[in-house]
């Protein structure tokens, strides 16, 4: 009789604790919660900086509230590891849904990345609804702000499909607006807007960890390529670029990863090594037994033997073996702790905060679009002005001819098919996060991930190719928020 | 005292039911055995070309509360795969067909319809440059003094035509006078990104000039110092005897290009233009 009344007592407790937290106190996630409002334009300005730390997201090092925005920090297990690049090492738990294409609604980077766009575009609208406060730099602070709005919009219908579209400050009981799912097209044509507007109002030059004009010319020639319309647009945007003799390729690879002042990245997430507020976990999550999560992002066999085959140099700087567990690869471009026998020095004492910047645009992905550019949707070209930007990526991975031997030209590239480009653009790009929008982009995603899935005994289907809508939206518009097909 | 108690366990499991039932209400539980199949299959898919062969279709599975799938590619070939990817024999359209059901049996079907049709090999433009050796009577219908095609006021005079000595091509050519006032301009249409060669014979009169030849992108230059800074390719020359010059070129993400040709110093002329491929 006694236990029965304790029960009752944890009953009722569970309860009324259930109760609350589920239906009483939602988060919404596209709403302002707490935030200040700025009164001046040093208020505004702060307000801008704090849509750079949103992309940034929060390093889970001290701070290990589940609600808290990971943002860039985890985006590689909702892009990367969904591709035929990487894995997680066991195969096990939210992150090996993204492995072996069994991603619930439920997955917590789901929700935290879907939840870390929209807390960028809410920081951003609350920016762009006072930008009359802003002084003389009003238009580079609008750029900003829509630039990184266009960012967050275009990672969002890129990986989501069609999306709720918040394009000002609302409150909680704009449910409507919050919860409506409004049609790629006409999510790209806001994109399109707001990238056009940063490319206007930016300089050209600008240290990449903040938005700049190429950068937004960058993006909307990525966006353009998308849609699969505009190719002549996205070229003259990407010439832009090329002309502005601003950036360049770097000699040598590794030094777009491991020397953060270089001419080639174009726009960047900057972390700060042993900061808790600015550095990140991503790279340690990547290693071996360190940290709160690892062992994932790890090569698949796949990847393995493209960048063997068609890396060059870039091979040794992008997986390496995993010295702690022979049979596995790691990824080197982000490794936080050194690696002497790659010339590589650590970025910080503890991995779990480390230094590494993500880099999202740079110089050798704008010549590989300019490729796609000019091939147009065609199936191959012998263009020469796409000829050249490709020859130049493969040249700095150590692909060129043997400049001794004349006879040698089997590196001399005088025709692009499409399967050249994505190949190209797999292992020079590899690991940065590009793969998987590559696939969808390049319509072959169904296709390679089938074959990719069948041979590792995964479950691949066609609607795996856009992530589940997080099942706490769905359930907190009350039937107006529909799942993806799939799910 | 006792008596209390009790109450308050009462309250307290009175609360609790209350508790309970609120949240049953919020989860609206459905009773077992009494719903209908709110959620009927919804059949959907789309076809996508495969990039390496145009007879190959995937087809993208996108229904909803399914469970079962058979396809009819719309050539006689069936499936039950979740998606679909079909190679067709031949040429022509098809209506594809999904039936998509659930474990009760509803059956929901979608149809669309593909071409199978081999992609034309787009054949690059040769450009059409007209007067080319600055000849009477060679534009299309048949009139002209040979320098009609080659005005543009906006960027200078139009050229002259030298009629009286040996020229490369036919009887004339085109004579720019030593004031350097005169130009010679004409849009031609060409395929984008895509090499062109256009060649050309100058030669000028005296020395201590030179004349020019430039391919501009795109059209409709208003502003001499404009299309002089804007060239994809120019050759600037001075020899005094009629030579023949190559301009190779890419024509970028434009489908118009434009030749300019201008000289400086002393009379200039040039005759026999021709655009191709590389």
């Amino acid at each position: 009789m006694k236990t029965f009344k304790n029960l009752l007592m944890l009953l009722i407790v569970v309860s009324t604790v259930s109760c609350g937290d589920d239906f009483l106190e939602p988060v919404p996630t596209a709403v302002l919660v707490g935030e200040t409002f700025p009164n001046n334009a040093e208020e505004l300005e702060s307000v801008l900086v704090s849509v750079y730390d949103a992309l940034q997201g929060v390093n889970s090092l001290e701070l290990t509230d589940a609600s808290l925005n990971h943002s860039q920090q985890i985006e590689f297990y909702v892009t990367e590891m969904l591709s035929d690049n990487t894995r997680s090492k066991s195969g096990e738990g939210e992150a090996g849904q993204f492995d072996n294409f069994t991603v619930q609604p439920t997955n917590g980077f789901v929700f935290d990345y879907y939840r870390s766009m929209y807390d960028i575009i809410t920081k951003a609208n609350l920016v762009l609804d006072n930008i009359d406060l802003a002084g003389d730099d009003a238009a580079t602070i609008e750029g900003e702000a829509r630039f990184l709005r266009g960012l967050a919009y275009f990672n969002l219908v890129r990986s989501y499909g069609d999306v709720p579209l918040i394009d000002a400050p609302i409150i909680i009981t704009d449910t409507e607006a919050q919860f409506t799912r409004v049609a790629t097209s006409d999510i790209y044509d806001f994109i399109v807007t707001d990238f056009q507007n940063a490319i206007s109002s930016l300089d050209v030059t600008s240290t990449p960890n903040r938005a700049s004009k190429a950068a937004a010319q960058g993006m909307l020639a990525k966006v353009y390529l998308t849609q699969g319309t505009n190719y002549g647009e996205a070229q003259g945007l990407l010439e832009d670029i090329i002309n502005s003799e601003q950036y360049a390729l770097e000699a040598d690879f590794r030094d777009v990863f491991f020397n953060e002042a270089n001419g080639e990245n174009i726009f960047t997430v900057g972390y700060v090594a042993s900061n808790s507020l600015e550095s990140q976990n991503f790279s340690a999550e990547m290693l071996n037994g360190v940290g709160r999560t690892s062992g994932v992002n790890y090569v698949t066999d796949e990847a393995i033997a493209a960048l063997d085959e068609f890396g060059g140099d870039r091979a040794q700087y992008s997986k390496r073996v995993d010295a702690q567990q022979p049979t596995q690869t790691q990824v080197v471009k982000w490794i936080p702790n050194g690696d002497a026998d790659l010339g590589i020095a650590e970025t910080s004492s503890d991995p779990t905060s480390a230094g590494n910047d993500w880099i999202i645009l740079r110089y050798a992905d704008v010549l590989l679009m300019h490729v796609e550019a000019i091939l147009a949707g065609g199936a191959q070209t012998t263009s020469s002005n796409a000829l050249a930007s490709f020859q130049e990526i493969r040249d700095r991975a150590g692909l060129a001819d043997d400049p001794d031997n004349p006879d040698d030209d089997a590196n001399t590239v005088t025709v692009i098919t499409r399967d050249d480009l994505l190949v190209e653009r797999r292992v020079e790009l590899a690991f940065e996060n590009h793969r998987i929008h590559d696939l969808r982009r390049f319509g072959v995603a169904q296709d390679v991930l089938t074959e990719f899935s069948n041979a590792n005994g995964h479950s691949f289907s066609a609607t795996d190719l856009l992530l589940p809508i997080p099942q706490f939206e769905i359930n907190l518009s009350n039937g107006l928020l529909s799942q993806n097909p799939g799910y | 005292m006792k008596y209390f108690l009790k109450t308050s366990k009462i309250a307290l499991l009175l609360l609790g039911m209350v508790a309970a039932i609120s949240c049953e209400n919020e989860l609206d539980l459905p009773e077992a055995g009494s719903q209908e199949d709110t959620t009927p299959p919804e059949a959907n898919f789309i076809a996508t070309v495969d990039i390496n062969n145009f007879a190959i279709y995937n087809f993208a599975n996108l229904s909803t509360s399914a469970t079962t799938y058979s396809w009819d590619y719309g050539d006689g070939n069936t499936s039950s795969e979740v998606d679909g990817q079909n190679e067709y024999a031949a040429e022509g359209t098809y209506t594809v067909t999904l039936t998509a059901s659930d474990a009760l049996g509803v059956v929901s079907t979608f149809s669309d319809v593909v071409e199978v049709v081999e992609p034309e090999e787009p054949e690059a433009i040769i450009p059409v440059i007209i007067e080319p050796s600055f000849e009477d009577n060679t534009l299309p219908d048949g009139t002209g003094d040979g320098r009609d095609s080659w005005r543009n006021s906006d960027l200078g005079g139009v050229i002259q035509i030298n009629t009286s000595s040996t020229v490369p091509e036919g009887g004339q050519a085109a004579k720019l006078p030593s004031d350097a006032s005169r130009i010679g301009y004409q849009e031609l249409t060409v395929t984008p990104n895509t090499d062109y060669r256009i060649t050309y014979s100058y030669r000028i009169e005296d020395p201590g000039g030179s004349a020019t030849v430039s391919v501009l992108p795109g059209g409709g230059y208003v502003d001499r110092a404009t299309a002089e800074a804007s060239a994809i390719v120019e050759f600037t020359g001075s020899d005094e005897d009629y030579t023949l010059v190559t301009l190779d070129f890419n024509s970028g993400a434009d489908s118009t290009v434009s030749i300019f040709f201008y000289n400086a110093s002393v009379e200039a002329r040039i005759d026999n233009f021709t655009a191709g491929l590389q």
